[in-house]
């Protein structure tokens, strides 16, 4: 896929973009960062019969809707704030609003819905790529600036505990 | 499964224990996603557990290293999932309607352990309570609430059709 506006965004943006990219989960689900646009990080994940909720059907498990926006949330904290600093999920309640079918890419659209200096208030919807019907709802709260980890300039930094 | 009473979740003995944990390994293989993670029971002090076995893929932080969040929800979401459908008495395959999981402690690249504790179950609905631990279960990692709807048969079958 490519990527046509991460060189347009900050410094801040483009590296934690390229951090969620090589977070090694992420990138076993085949999670990719297809958008950063005015704050709002859109994620596109294409479902394998493996990430199936049951071995009869070809509904997608509830749990890789869960990574999705649990990636897309934490992107979305940096999308916001535009600068780099250590980050840990405090929570994430997400619902299931229909069963996600394995026939369409997954897209997750993130957005950071309040900043303090402290906590990041993070929406994120997950959707059939080309259907407009929302499969799944999250809300969830960010820490930001834990402690304990520096944020390395030049790639790398927390993306979620 | 049998049940005992109401202590169905502390059920004792040897052939209780090995029989619920078959059961609940018998549910955990039929889901594809859960062998994939590599989600393996067994029988804990106070009854069924579920393992996660940790490997580079789960890592969402690769400088801590920790696990990804995700992978927590994930351990959370099957767990409750497969301790509420062993409780109902025709072991209908149960919808998560949602889930509400909390971050205690930075969860480390090694082995997580779930145990899940059964809130309330109902006719059509099931809450459980899921806690995951590390090294010491008195320390949790995590802990998460998941809400699942019990099928009615009108919805199994027409389920059915739709595939």
């Amino acid at each position: 896929m490519t990527k046509p506006n991460r060189a347009q965004h900050s410094n801040a943006v483009a590296t934690a973009w390229q951090f969620t990219e090589q977070v090694p989960h992420g990138r076993e689900l085949g999670m990719q960062v297809v958008s950063v646009d005015q704050g709002q990080v859109c994620m596109r994940l294409t479902p394998q019969s493996w990430m199936f909720a049951q071995d009869d059907t070809k509904e997608i498990c509830t749990s890789v809707l869960y990574s999705l926006a649990d990636s897309a949330g934490g992107l979305a904290v940096f999308a916001g704030a535009l600068e780099l600093m250590p980050i840990a999920t405090l929570d994430l309640r997400m619902d299931y609003l229909r069963p996600a079918s394995g026939d369409r890419a997954l897209l997750a659209l993130a957005t950071c819905r309040h900043l303090t200096d402290e906590v990041a208030f993070i929406h994120c919807d997950i959707l059939s790529e080309g259907n407009r019907e929302l499969l799944a709802t999250a809300n969830a709260t960010f820490m930001r600036n834990t402690q304990g980890q520096q944020f390395h300039a030049g790639g790398r930094g927390k993306e979620s505990a | 499964m049998t049940t005992i009473g109401d202590s169905a979740q502390h059920i004792s003995g040897a052939a209780e224990s090995g029989k619920e944990c078959a059961d609940w390994q018998a549910l955990l293989e039929r889901i594809p996603y859960a062998g994939h993670l590599g989600l393996e029971v067994q029988w804990g002090d106070g009854g069924v557990l579920v393992h996660l076995p940790c490997r580079e893929a789960l890592i969402g932080n690769f400088m801590l290293p920790a696990l990804h969040g995700g992978v927590l929800g994930a351990l959370i979401e099957l767990t409750a999932r497969v301790a509420a459908q062993s409780q109902d008495t025709e072991t209908r395959c149960p919808r998560i309607l949602d889930s509400h999981i909390n971050y205690l402690r930075s969860a480390q690249a090694r082995s997580t352990f779930a145990r899940a504790d059964i809130i309330r179950q109902g006719r059509r609905t099931s809450l459980v309570q899921v806690t995951c631990w590390q090294g010491d279960e008195n320390k949790p990692i995590a802990t998460g609430q998941v809400q699942l709807l019990l099928p009615t048969m009108a919805a199994q079958q027409e389920d059915r059709h739709g595939h």
